[in-house]
């Protein structure tokens, strides 16, 4: 999203709010982005600092070639300051610079943009500090505050900002972008269903566990559909050493999902929606046999359920035995 | 970019620089030196973006080569290595180059060192001079007019726009005034400066104090212009800019009494002193609080009473009072602070009352004012 | 008579007011002599708990900190009355006046009980008379009961007159603790609550003889450096003098208070911060003093409760600016929660003939126009008593006793 007909494609909504607002000269003085991980909050910001800064604007897009735009994206423009966590929340420190930064004319104008990530990390002093200022909107400041949890944002902060929220992106869509950032369109599928963040979308490419993870799904289900004593067995001596942490073993969960969804998939002919196995994958075949559309729709509520279990800390080894054990019944 | 020049210049040079290069800031550039080569001369920046120096070193001085082989061009080097480079070369000569991918060759004799450079175009643009919008003034007098008001702006943040400078340019006329709301120091001079006028504009008090440590104190001029958000002064080779705080200052010259109930006339340096004394026994917890008790016969008593410690009296001669008796108390701190800033052998001062702030100036003029406010005991 | 003269040493009272409210309550309208009598908080209200209550009422089982209800299913002719503070902390006085003329080491512990070194009185028949001759002064001038403990240091003496009551005499000699005080549960001893009996517990200690007995060392990984000093005790060594300063180091002033229900309506929670703000300015006041720093405690619905506190650079001392950094704070730190308590606590405070003040030039005038008003207030005061303009008060008078941190007025008897 470099450009703001790019961003109309991704963000329909908010991009032509946005437009609208930078053509009718009738920017806010303070945003609130809000939208889950991937959907273009950061890229959002730059594009609005770019559009605010830039002197080579072509209507509202900005140049990205002139030293406005070249600094605001190297984050060398010394008006225009990001703040994000450091570590677990934005800290005191971090509030006191700012609040100097307040205090100050511009360096080079008067024209200031602060981007403030994770702004529901803020504490509730924190929050209100940057409140006080927001109150007067006399400066030419604007205030973009982005979260991927508008919920905890302080309603007061809330109710200062001009809420954007950005929605999820569209599947295909990003699809479409990992096949031309060139990756083969069975794993651009899978991918595009697992998340919708281009840089997360890209390291799982390429990473030899993602590989492995996806055999080993493939095995469990296998299991399933052989002798049932294999499967309790397969978890503990395969499944459980090799997903460690518990982010890699909800993605394992995922996996699974998703695996599950395509036989369901493969079972009522809708092939086209299949994205972890190959269309033509032969062992399609041969694992439906195995299990009824019934019981698919039931083992595809387990999973769900264990990963919910899995989020509320349960012992992931206990999670995954009485999976099993669900969907071997 | 290619030139060689005069290593003990160049070192001068990166040595005002630095005074802005801090090596904590958010805006990575800045944590580098900005080195850009013309024709007429080098010229380097540094800035920690609330201050930033500009030093130039001309091709020739007086007949004597500065800088030759210019081709010009401009790059920012990491300010960490640079300085140490520069000073430790062998010979009195320092070629400097710069290729298409940024990578910086520093040559003196056969020592030759390689860093890796930065695209000037990623550095701040500072405000350039604008003659039409610039006054000047003498360099010891404007580094006299800082020492006198910058040790009165607050430290405390709670009003950042107090912890400024307030200059205003008015009928002919400059004006320092800075005040913790506590005490308050002014000074006046009148300036030639044409149309030009200005109110409102506040200058850091830190930055202020780097100015005051940066100028030489010398006669020549110091030229002062000032834009939207930053002010600048320029001597022959130096610039020096600062932002400026935000906001608007208060209104203090309807704060400041214009009549007075009773007024002593004394000797700057007997008072200084016999309050000095006092204040030994005054605890800085409690405000260092000495009482100043007028007697007659010219004379005055200086008190301060700590009740853990001791009592300290002193009966101080001064010159003449006029008007009524009075007993107050202030911060021997404050008072010290006024007296000594005001310069003057000879000073009076005019009380309106014991909850009233007080004013200090030289016996015979007005352009210095010191205003403190007492304080109240119970 | 047995004369209770320690060759050295010294001789330590404590004084132990029996039931004091219910006492004062009962000694204020003799009728209610004899019955089943408790104070409690609010009786409509849900926070209506027994602040205490007659041995007749105990008698049934009724239990400070007991809701009001509950003491009722136990002992259904209780009566109840609201706490009367006033009436309680005029009685405290006049306990201290009587005690101070006896010796000037007295010290107030709280509104009802207190240490006297009595070790320097030249009482012609002997200590214990003295306390036998103090008991009864208080019954007959006060008509209130007490216990007093006598002993050699200020733990014994107060372990003493813990173990008769009421009006109980008990002396406790250093060479009776092994019969006395070592057989008492670990639970009985001052200075063990809950949480270090259940850690003595642990390395098998049962009774204050056991942890008299215990390895120092242990007590000392264990407890810290309350391990050393508690096994002390436990062989009746206290070094701790009767200091009548004590009760001036007050460092805070405090009033906290339950709303009704809990709540995030802004205006209740701020009316009764102004409430909270004007009792305190009513205390420091009459300790002709100032705070300069104003703490604020906020409990929520989850029993979570937080502090926050900011220092000024200036001492306040009346509501309005109480009120003021209250707000500030309740402002910059409340999530929107709901909330239980608030409490409005002024510390640093320092009397106010050792505070300066310095002026400040943007609010002279003001304070200036205050201080005028002040003074002529005071002036037709003298002239016309009490202040002519005093501020209408809605609030009822009874102030009651809300926390157990309100100590400030226990050297009310030197004045």
């Amino acid at each position: 999203m470099k450009t703001w007909s790019e961003a109309t494609e991704v963000q329909p909504l908010v991009s032509k709010i946005m437009i609208n607002s930078i053509q009718k000269g009738r920017l806010s003085h303070a945003y609130l982005f809000q939208g889950e991980r991937g959907t273009g909050k950061s890229s959002l910001a730059l594009l609005l600092a770019k559009t605010l800064f830039c002197e080579h604007k072509t209507g509202v897009e900005p140049c990205h070639e002139c030293v406005m735009c070249k600094r605001i994206e190297s984050g060398n423009h010394p008006d225009v300051h990001w703040i994000e966590p450091d570590g677990q929340s934005i800290k005191i420190a971090q509030i006191e610079e700012l609040q100097k930064e307040f205090a100050y004319t511009g360096l080079e104008s008067n024209q200031k943009v602060y981007i403030i990530k994770d702004a529901d990390t803020l504490t509730v002093n924190a929050a209100n500090r940057i409140l006080k200022f927001l109150e007067e909107p006399s400066r030419e400041t604007t205030a973009m505050m982005l979260t991927e949890n508008s919920q905890s944002i302080l309603p007061t902060i809330r109710s200062r900002c001009q809420m954007l929220d950005l929605r999820p992106l569209n599947p295909v869509h990003f699809q479409q972008q990992l096949i031309e950032e060139d990756i083969p369109k069975s794993n651009a599928r899978l991918l595009s269903a697992l998340t919708n963040n281009l840089h997360d979308a890209h390291e799982l490419h390429q990473d030899e566990s993602f590989v492995q993870a996806r055999r080993l799904v493939i095995q469990l289900i296998e299991m399933f559909t052989r002798d049932s004593d294999d499967a309790y067995l397969f978890i503990h001596q395969k499944w459980i050493p090799f997903f460690k942490d518990r982010l890699e073993q909800e993605q394992a969960l995922d996996l699974l999902l998703l695996a599950f969804r395509d036989l369901l998939y493969f079972h009522i002919d809708k092939k086209d929606s299949i994205v972890f196995f190959e269309q033509n994958d032969e062992r399609l075949d041969q694992f439906i046999l195995s299990f009824t559309e019934e019981s698919m729709i039931y083992i595809l509520q387990y999973i769900l359920e264990a990963k919910r279990k899995l989020k509320q800390h349960v012992q992931p080894t206990l999670v995954m035995e009485q999976l099993t054990l669900q969907i071997q019944r | 970019m290619r030139f060689t020049i005069q290593r003990d210049k160049l070192i001068t040079s990166v040595q005002d620089v630095m005074k802005a290069i801090s090596s904590r800031t958010a805006i990575p550039i800045l944590t580098g030196m900005k080195i850009e080569a013309k024709q007429h001369g080098i010229t380097l920046t540094g800035s920690d973006s609330d201050i930033s120096i500009e030093s130039f070193i001309p091709t020739e001085k007086n007949g004597e080569i500065y800088v030759e082989n210019i081709e010009e061009g401009s790059i920012v080097i990491h300010a960490r290595y640079f300085p140490d480079i520069i000073r430790k070369l062998p010979e009195n000569t320092v070629q400097i180059e710069v290729d298409e991918q940024l990578q910086v060759t520093i040559r003196s004799g056969k020592a030759e060192f390689s860093l890796n450079g930065q695209d000037a175009d990623e550095y701040p643009l500072l405000p350039q001079v604008e003659t039409d919008n610039s006054f000047q003034m003498p360099t010891d007098l404007l580094k006299y007019m800082i020492k006198q008001t910058v040790f009165a702006v607050s430290s405390m943040e709670t009003r950042p726009i107090l912890t400024g400078v307030k200059f205003t340019l008015e009928k002919g006329k400059l004006n320092f005034t800075a005040t913790d709301s506590h005490r308050l120091a002014s000074r006046d001079v009148p300036i030639d400066a044409g149309e030009l006028e200005f109110s409102n504009v506040v200058v850091p008090g830190k930055s202020l104090n780097e100015l005051n440590k940066i100028l030489d104190d010398t006669e020549e001029m110091v030229e002062i212009s000032v834009t939207e958000n930053q002010i600048l002064f320029k001597t022959e080779h130096l610039n020096f800019l600062s932002r400026l705080l935000d906001g608007n200052y208060p209104e203090t010259s309807r704060l400041i009494p214009t009549q007075s109930k009773t007024t002593i006339f004394t000797k700057t340096k007997e008072l200084i002193q016999a309050i000095d004394r006092a204040a030994l026994l005054a605890k800085e917890d409690r405000n260092n609080v000495v009482r100043l008790t007028t007697l007659d016969n010219n004379m005055i008593e200086i008190m301060s009473n700590s009740p853990e410690i001791g009592h300290v009296t002193e009966e101080v001669p001064i010159q003449s009072m006029e008007g009524e008796e009075l007993k107050i108390s202030f911060s021997s701190k404050y008072v010290l602070e006024g007296l000594r800033a005001i310069h003057a052998d000879e000073v009076k001062i005019e009380f309106t009352g014991a909850m009233r702030p007080f004013i200090i100036k030289p016996i015979n003029g007005d352009e210095i004012l010191q205003l403190i406010l007492p304080v109240r005991t119970y | 008579m047995l004369q209770f003269k320690p060759q050295k040493g010294r001789i330590i009272f404590h004084i132990d007011m029996n039931c004091f409210y219910a006492s004062v309550e009962m000694a204020y309208d003799k009728k209610l002599k004899g019955k089943a009598l408790a104070i409690a908080g609010n009786p409509e209200e849900r926070k209506g708990i027994i602040v205490t209550s007659s041995y007749e009422a105990r008698a049934k089982g009724v239990k400070t900190t007991m809701p009001l209800w509950q003491a009722r299913k136990l002992c259904p002719n209780l009566m109840v009355k609201r706490p009367n503070f006033e009436r309680y902390r005029k009685a405290s006085r006049k306990i201290f006046q009587l005690l101070s003329e006896i010796t000037p080491l007295v010290e107030p512990v709280s509104i009802d009980e207190g240490y006297l070194d009595v070790t320097e009185v030249d009482y012609p028949r002997g200590s214990i008379q003295l306390a036998k001759d103090l008991q009864q002064a208080i019954k007959n001038r006060l008509d209130l009961p007490c216990s007093i403990g006598i002993a050699p240091n200020k733990f014994l003496a107060k372990t003493a007159s813990d173990m008769k009551k009421p009006m109980g005499i008990t002396v406790l000699r250093k060479r009776e603790l092994n019969e006395k005080l070592w057989p008492l549960p670990i639970e009985k001893m001052h200075g063990v609550g809950q949480k270090t009996a259940e850690k003595l517990h642990s390395i098998q200690i049962k009774t204050i003889g056991d942890l008299a007995k215990k390895d120092v060392y242990i007590l000392k990984q264990l407890l810290g450096i309350n391990g050393e000093r508690l096994n002390n005790r436990a062989n009746g060594i206290d070094p701790r003098i009767v200091d009548p300063k004590a009760v001036h180091e007050f460092k805070s002033i405090g009033s906290s208070q339950t709303l009704p229900r809990d709540t995030t309506d802004e205006q209740v929670i701020v009316q009764l911060m102004k409430q909270l703000s004007l009792q305190v300015e009513r205390r420091i006041k009459r300790k002709q003093s100032s705070g300069r720093t104003v703490q604020l405690m906020i409990r929520f619905q989850d029993r979570n409760t937080i502090t926050r506190s900011k220092t000024l650079p200036s001492y306040i001392d009346n509501e309005e600016d109480i009120m003021s950094v209250a707000y500030e704070l309740f402002k910059t730190h409340w999530d929107g929660k709901p909330i239980r308590l608030i409490g409005i606590t002024l510390q640093d405070i320092e009397e106010k003939k050792n505070i300066v003040h310095q002026l400040d030039l943007f609010t002279y005038e003001k304070e200036e126009g205050k201080e005028k008003l002040q003074t002529a207030i005071q002036e037709l005061t003298s002239k016309y008593g009490e202040n002519p303009f005093k501020q209408l008060d809605e609030q009822p008078k009874d102030e009651q006793p809300r926390t157990s941190f309100q100590k400030d007025f226990l050297d009310d008897y030197l004045k």
